[in-house]
This record gives structure tokens, sequence and C-alpha cells, in this order.
């Protein structure tokens, strides 16, 4: 584990704050209130100050990524709306976010120190997140764009498959730890593919097909993609049978196929996915604005508020990477894809490191989702694969979303703390050196 | 397990490699394809989202083009003088390119060259915003004004004026008519495409004509080139037999035993064809005039300019009968009304012919100097005592015939034309400059058949001259002009002004002009700031014969 980030934690900053000055200086946008900025950089700052000190195995270079990415997502936030009438302080309310999200990593850090604890509350847990999901559907919840992603506590609006996901992938981790073994151990075959008892093959499939369910009927197409794709993943990383991640992918075809022909909004994503040009100033306005901005940036980009990327509808939440494209070029969408991958590469040495078979799981489940969400939405606005609404992790605007993911960086801190303190002293210090070169 | 995790891991990032490989292809295989995509319109707006530098006349405070900023934060282009200088300005669409001095210096305009200041180097460096820089041109808006209502009130309304300083060559009015209104050509370019009149068509640059008795001064340079006197005599008997051709005076005329200043004064056909033939030569003819522009593409001239032309037949194949119809500027002869101002402009210049020039100034938007051409002799056209004797020829053709173009207080000198054409009336050709003894100001007006130069042509050029002289403090102010009217006014016919009348050629395929001009564009250019699909020098909907009305089929008529 990398103990130290202090040299990417100041880069992180440094990025964020030429960002700044550029869009102030040379666009002369109105600067926001700089207080904003000096929180901003203060909470990352203490942020990682307090992990040092409370987790001192912890990698810390999870939190210089967490910094950049939030880092270039508040600049391109603040890009996007300093001058658009009606949201003009988004990035003041993402630095808040921020704030709030810091928060509740300190909390993870502080509270959850020992977060085997939390395995023994997996049905708890389970429960709590199909509960949050379903809130959507009482009168808490409202519809936006046609999906009823949304619940409206007091003065506060939010999105609660963000935090249910998490609730459930350490579900699936510690249920899957406890009975891995058991997995194996099965008579009965379907199509060649030997099934466990139901006993224990049930309340997996049970958790997974209410909290699909609710999200399909929510509308939410993105988050049900991951809410499929991840307890898949774990299945196979527990048990290892390609089996069983061929039959889900089947089972997820049928299942396609079945929404598309049910609902009429999912068809409109595919044929908007497989030919936007036919349509380009009503279905397909959004994909075709998107793919033109990221062609406009070329190699190099258009440069920072150089682009035109506003005139794609949504542009700050799900294609702020389209506007990152456009005006950082290949080159800036290249160097943003490549410190995601760190963060990925992080959690999964996170996972490789850790001791136990729950604390594998769940970093592994943790990164594994934030893999896919980074992938399903830069493949979405790219149109590699039909476009699902869904954030860039840390940097799309989105209160619930960002504390969200604080809390998932969180709990791979915690894991990492716990699988730094328990590896042998020479092994860590050949890992550290190994991530060191890595990141170099 | 960790062999799971690995492969997943393996598997992850296999995808965020893909990921760029994926932007890689949409950013750059594929970039320039979508940029202009007819559904993308993010350039267009790149090209709005900046001002376009001014284009100003030259008296440095007329606008002629300003960029002004809509509420949406793009920039419309404004042509606050309109029609009268849509030949010079041209227009700026963003859907159909652009003309005139708006592509032709593009690159000052938009801001887009080499970063000439460092406040430029800077914002191009940082990708800041970058007006454009201003442009003053060398036209006098006075002029150009004389000029555009002159051929707004000629007989057929079709024609154009060019007036430059001999000295300098500095372009002082240019004027195409009819023309259009360059603001809102987004919303009118359909119809002026279709307008049969070809209003976006730049008649002074890109028509070509033939030039009729004009001509004649070309063929007067060479025939005194080659030791001709004005005091040496010739004799007429009305006509001029070649093999297979004969030359007519014009209303069949015999004018008997005249002098050679006396063949340019009645503008006598079959003396220019006699003395072409016996005196002068194919080369030396052919030579004359390309020293005077000929055949020049003006490339560094910023409107497009087609070259004029003495056909395609190359001199040395040239009958008797070629250069006979080719020495009164009749027969294959194409020329432009801009070449016979830089003839005129030579001729007043001691025969050296002067860079023309449009562009007096290139400022960058807070002021500073960035280019300021200076003028420069592009070629010697005649050595100048020949240009004097021709010049004094010219003045004498206006003195001694008491024509119409006199302006009381100054010398004048000039030549008409009555140039037979395949679409109608002949096209009404002048040519002059003045004062004669030391020219301020050489024009060139050309109506379309508008019948005799004197008729059309020459009260417009007389009127051009008298508001350039008067506004210079040559003339007084209250100048009284013999019959100065600014309109064209039928005056009693002259002798100075005749008409060719001739057989018809032993090469027809001669008598109409061949068509240097190319296929008018299909395709508008989207994007004025890219290169465009179309040359810039050619401008949308050209017609393939000047001065033809469409429909009319084009009549073989006898050229001569």
């Amino acid at each position: 584990m990398a103990q130290r980030a202090s040299i990417p934690m100041a880069l992180a900053l440094i990025i964020t704050t030429l960002g700044f000055a550029t869009l102030i200086f040379v666009q002369e946008a109105k600067s926001p209130p700089l207080i904003y900025g000096a929180y901003y950089a203060g909470t990352m700052v203490l942020l990682y100050l307090g992990v040092r000190v409370w987790l001192p195995h912890a990698d810390t270079l999870l939190l210089a990524i967490v910094t950049l990415l939030t880092g270039i997502g508040l600049v391109m936030i603040y890009r996007l709306t300093y001058e658009v009438p009606g949201v003009e302080n988004l990035a003041t309310t993402q630095a808040i976010w921020i704030l709030v999200g810091s928060g509740a990593l300190m909390f993870v850090v502080l509270f959850f120190r020992n977060y085997q604890k939390l395995f023994a509350y997996k049905y708890l847990l389970a429960l709590a997140a199909v509960v949050l999901v379903a809130m959507t559907f009482t009168p808490l919840g409202y519809e936006v764009n046609g999906a009823r992603l949304w619940l409206k506590l007091g003065p506060v609006n939010l999105q609660p498959s963000e935090f249910a996901r998490i609730a459930l992938v350490v579900f699936f981790a510690s249920y899957l730890a406890d009975t891995r073994d058991l997995w194996a151990a099965t008579s009965r075959s379907f199509m060649g593919v030997q099934l466990p008892a139901l006993k224990y093959f049930g309340p997996v499939a049970l958790v997974w097909a209410a909290s699909l369910g609710l999200l399909v009927f929510e509308k939410d197409l993105g988050s049900s993609l991951l809410f499929f794709a991840v307890p898949l993943l774990m299945l196979y990383a527990a048990t290892g049978r390609m089996a069983y991640v061929i039959l889900g992918t089947l089972l997820f075809a049928v299942g396609s196929y079945a929404t598309y022909l049910i609902f009429p909004h999912v068809q409109t994503r595919v044929s908007a996915w497989l030919d936007p040009w036919s349509d380009p100033d009503d279905t397909g306005f959004q994909i075709t604005q998107s793919i033109f901005n990221i062609a406009d940036g070329g190699i190099t980009g258009a440069g920072l508020g150089e682009g035109f990327s506003q005139t794609i509808p949504e542009v700050q939440t799900d294609f702020i990477f389209s506007t990152i494209a456009s005006e950082l070029g290949l080159l800036g969408a290249t160097a943003l894809i490549l410190a995601f991958l760190i963060f990925v590469y992080r959690g999964m040495k996170i996972a490789l490191l850790a001791q136990d078979d729950g604390s594998k799981l769940l970093a592994f489940g943790l990164t594994a989702m934030f893999a896919l969400q980074t992938l399903i939405i830069v493949g979405g606005v790219t149109k590699a694969i039909p476009l699902t609404g869904i954030t860039l992790p840390f940097v799309s605007y989105g209160g619930s979303s960002v504390v969200g993911n604080f809390i998932l960086t969180g709990l791979l801190l915690v894991v990492s703390e716990n699988a730094g303190k328990q590896q042998p002293a020479e092994e860590d210090k050949e890992a550290g050196y190994a991530a060191e070169k890595v990141t170099a | 397990m960790n062999a799971h995790l690995r492969r997943t891991f393996y598997f992850f990032a296999a995808c965020f490699v893909s990921l760029v490989g994926i932007l890689a292809y949409w950013q750059v295989y594929v970039q320039e394809s979508l940029a202009n995509d007819p559904s993308n319109s993010l350039q267009s707006r790149r090209v709005q989202a900046v001002p376009r530098g001014l284009i100003l006349a030259g008296d440095g405070e007329t606008e002629l083009a300003r960029s002004e900023e809509q509420d949406n934060g793009t920039y419309e282009r404004v042509y606050p003088e309109g029609s009268p200088y849509a030949g010079i300005t041209g227009y700026w669409s963003t859907r159909y390119g652009a003309s005139g001095i708006e592509i032709g210096e593009n690159n000052n305009l938009s801001g887009n060259g080499e970063p000439e200041t460092l406040d430029e180097l800077i914002n191009q460096v940082s990708g800041g915003p970058q007006a454009g820089n201003d442009i003053e041109l060398t036209l006098d808006p006075e002029l150009q004004r004389a000029a555009y209502d002159g051929l707004a009130a000629s007989s057929t309304g079709r024609g154009a004026a060019v007036a430059l300083n001999p000295k300098n060559g500095e372009i002082l009015a240019l004027v195409s008519y009819p023309s259009y209104d360059p603001n809102n050509i987004d919303e009118n370019f359909s119809d002026l495409i279709e307008d049969p009149d070809q209003p976006l068509y730049n008649r002074a640059t890109q028509g070509l004509y033939p030039p009729g008795s004009t001509f004649k001064v070309i063929t007067a340079a060479a025939a005194l080139k080659e030791g001709v006197e004005p005091s040496d005599k010739f004799k007429d008997d009305g006509t001029y037999e070649t093999p297979g051709y004969t030359v007519y005076n014009y209303k069949a005329k015999s004018y008997g035993e005249v002098t050679f200043q006396e063949a340019i004064s009645k503008s006598i056909n079959t003396i220019f064809a006699r003395v072409a033939y016996e005196y002068v030569g194919n080369q030396t003819l052919s030579q004359t005039a390309y020293d005077f522009g000929f055949g020049d593409t003006y490339e560094d001239f910023p409107l497009p300019v087609t070259p004029s032309s003495l056909g395609d037949i190359p001199p040395e194949q040239w009958a008797q009968g070629n250069i006979a119809q080719i020495s009164f500027g009749q027969g294959p002869v194409t020329s432009t009304v801009f070449e016979m101002a830089q003839v005129a402009g030579a001729l007043a210049n001691d025969g050296k012919l002067m860079d023309p020039r449009l562009v007096r100034e290139v400022r960058s938007p807070d002021g500073v100097i960035l280019d300021q051409p200076t003028s420069s002799v592009r070629q010697n056209a005649l050595d100048e005592e020949t240009a004097n004797t021709l010049s004094d020829m010219m003045e004498n053709a206006i003195e001694d015939e008491e024509s119409t173009a006199r302006i009381p207080g100054v010398k004048v000198a000039g030549k008409t034309g009555t140039a037979e054409n395949p679409t109608g009336d002949p096209h009404s050709w002048f040519i002059s400059f003045a004062p004669a003894d030391d020219p301020e100001i050489a024009v060139a007006v050309m109506v379309e058949n508008g019948n005799e130069g004197y008729k059309q042509a020459l009260p417009i050029a007389r009127r051009m001259m008298e508001t350039y002289l008067k506004s210079q403090g040559e003339l007084p102010i209250e100048s009284t002009t013999g019959g100065g009217s600014t309109t064209p006014q039928p005056a009693q016919p002259q002798n100075g002004s005749t008409v060719p009348a001739t057989q018809p050629a032993p090469q027809p395929q001669n008598a109409n002009p061949s068509q240097p001009f190319r296929a008018p564009s299909q395709s508008p250019v989207r994007n004025p700031n890219q290169p465009p699909s179309q040359p810039p020098n050619q401008a949308p909907g050209q017609p393939q014969n000047p001065g033809q009305a469409p429909g009319q089929p084009p009549v073989q008529r006898p050229g001569g």
C-alpha cells in the first residue's frame, strides 16, 4: 500500500487551480467566491492528512485520484454553468457536496474501521437497500425526465440507488464469502451448469431480482445494468465459474430483449444508439451533439472554455466526459481515463492483498462497480454502447453520486488499512514499491 | 480467488484501453468528416463566436462591414452601406460561404492568421478569442456612390465601372451593377442565385466583354512603337479587304485621306485593321496587349480577376482576318472592365502599370498597423515617350471632337467603344483619365448593351471624374459642366464613336468569345474558415456567359 501520496495530492490540486485560473483569467469568467476553493482544497488536504493519521497503512493514492477527479469535475461544471442563468451556482453546490462526501468518508474511516462488523448485518443492509429504492414509489419520490429516481427528504434531494448499491455490494460480499465453499458442493445441474442448493442460491437471487426489478420499473437503465453486472462479477470472483457469467449474460440478453419489447423508452435509446444520424434533431440529438463535440476536440482539444458542448442536454451530469474530450482533446480525455484506470488498479490491488474472503469480495465488488460505472457512461457518450443515464464517478455534477462514491472510497480505504496492517513488513514494502513504480 | 480478480482486472483494463481507441476513432480518424457533417453546426458557431474585423472605405470612417454582437453572444455580419459596395466587400455566410474581400482577406478579418502582435500571440497560445483585424480599403466613398448611381440610371441597368489612381494603383471605385444587399444573405441567397440579372456576379472583375474600340489604344500603342506617327496619313475608302473577310466602318462611312490622329479620334476600323496588319504584326500587337495586363490573373489582388484574353488562337497563327478584328477589339478579344481601367491607368502614368491595390492598411483591433502595402510598378507597358504621345492623341480625340466627355477647366483623355456582341445591342464602353497632363484618376466604364460608347458609358465616367477631381480640389465645387447631367443623355452622334460593322469572320468560332468561366459551384461552403470546397476566387452562381440573358440563344453575330 502506498501510504504516502503527497506529491500526487499536490499535483491534483495544482491541476485544479490551473483549470480555474484559465477560466477566470483567460475566459474572463466571473470568479466564484474564492472561499469555496479554499474549502475544497482544505477539505481534500485535511482528508489526506486524516487518513494518514488514522489509517497509517491505507492506500492514500486513492485520495489523490479522488482529488484529481473531483477537481476536474469542479472545473468543468463551473466552465459549463458560470454564465448560464439558473444554474450559475452549480459548481459551488458541487463543492458543498464534496464537503459532505468528505465528511461521509471520514465517518466511514473513523467508525467502520472494523468493517467486518457490517457483515453481521448483511440481511438488514440488503433490506435497507431494497427499501431505499422502493421509497421512490412512495409520495416522497418524484420523476425527472421520465425516470423515478429521486427522493425528496426535506430540503435534500437524494438518488437512493447511489447508496443502495453500496449496501448491496456489502451484502453480496458477506453472503458469498460465507457460502462460497458450499456453492461448489452441489449435485444438481441445469444445462450442464452445476447449480447450488436453493438454500444458498435463494437469498442471492431474491435480493438481486428485487433490486433489479425495482430499478427497471424506475426506468433507471444505467443503475440496472450496474446492479446486474456487479453481483455477477462477484459471483465469478467467489466461485471462479465462468458458467455463471455465461448463464448470467444469457439471462441478461433475454431480460434486455424483454425490456426492449415492453418499454418504449428503451426502444428509443436503442434506435438512437444504432442510428442517431437519422434523427439528429430529436431522439438522436444528445448523442450526435456529444459525438460532434468530442470530434471537435481533436487531439489537443479546443481549449478550456472554447468548446460548444453546452448544447448537449444534461451536459454537466451524464455528458461531462464529452466536454472534457471536446476541450481537453484526446490527450486530456485519455489522461482522465487513465486516472480512472489507476483507481481501479489500486482497488484491485487492495482486493488482492486483503486477507479474508469477505474483504476481498468487498474491495472487488466496490472496485468493479466503480469501473463498470465509468465504462458504461464513457462508452455511452462515445456511442460504444447504448446510452444509459448514470454519472461519471466524482466528475459529474450530482450530490448523491459524489457522496456515494466518497463512501465507496472510504470503504476501500478501511479494507486497505486492514490488509496493509496484516501484511508482513517485507511484502508490504515490496508491494508499495511495485505500486509506486506503476503510478510514477 | 486472486486469479479471478486478476482476470477481471485485465478485462477492465482492456475495456478502458478500448475506450481510448474509440475516442481516437472519433477525434482523429473521422474527425474531419464529422466536422463537415451537415447537421454539425459547431464550426459555424466557432466562426460566429469571435468578431470579424471591420472593412472601412478609404476615408477611414465609412464602415462597409462590421460584426455586431447578438443576444446569444454570437456575432452577425452587418454591411451598413449595403449594395453599392457588395461587389467589393462580398458577403459572409456560414451557410453559403463567402465572397469578395470577406474571403480574399479572410486571414486578416477572421483573426486566424499568424499572430502579429504580442497580444494576439498570447490570445492564440491561451486559446482565447481572437478578434479579426480591421481593413481599410482605398475606395473613395463619394466616387463609389457616383459610379453606382450612374450605372443604376443607365439604360439597361447592367454594367460595371472601375476607377483608380494611376500614380499608385489604388482602386478608387469598383462597381458592378445590378448589385445585391449582402445583409441577410442567408435568407436571400437562393433568390439571388435565380435572378436572371445575376447580381452575385462581379461584372467589373469577372465579366469578360469584347472591349470594342477601347482596344484601339493598345493597337495604337503597338503602332507607335513600330514607328507610326500621329501625323502619318492613311487613305480610307470605307473597307479593308482581307482574304475571306472585309472590314467596314461604322454605318459604311468612308473618310478619305486621314491622319493616324484622326483615325483614333473618329475611331476608323479600316485604318486600324490596315495598321495592325501592315505595320504592327501579330507579335507586337499581342505583346503590347500582354504588357498592358492582358492574360494577367492579378493573383495578388484580393478580388478574383478573370484574365482578359486575345482568344484561343496563338498569335503566331493569326490570319490577316484575325488581326484585323483584334485591332479594334472585336472577334476573339475579351476583357474585363478592371483590365481596361488598368490600360487607362498605365497610359496615364507614363506607360507604367502600377500594382492595383484595394487594401490600404491592415490594423489590429487595438489599432496597431500590421500591413501597409506600398505602391509598386507592376510592369512597364510602354516607354514614357510613346505613352505621352498616345495620351496626347487620346486627349485630342476628346478635345478636337468637342466630345461630351469634356470637363471645363480640365483636360480629359479618353476613348469610347461600341462593342458588338452576341447578346443584343452593342456594349457601351469608355476609358479615360484626367487631368490629361497630370492624371489623378483613370476610369473604365461599360454598360451592357448600352449601345454607342458616348451614350451610356461616357456620361458615367465623366461624372466620376468630376466628382473625384472636385473632391481633390482640382475643380471648383460649383463647376458648370456643359450638359453635365447625372443621367445618360441622348447627344448628337459624333464621329468619334464609330461602330464597327463587318462581314462574318473567317473563324466564326471566335465570334463568340471563348468562355474562361468555370462552372458555377454546386455546393456552397458551409464553413468559410475551412478550406472551401470551392476555390475562393470564384463567386457562386457565376454565369457562363457575361451579358447573355438566360434563355436567349447565343446568336452568332458577326464579330468585328
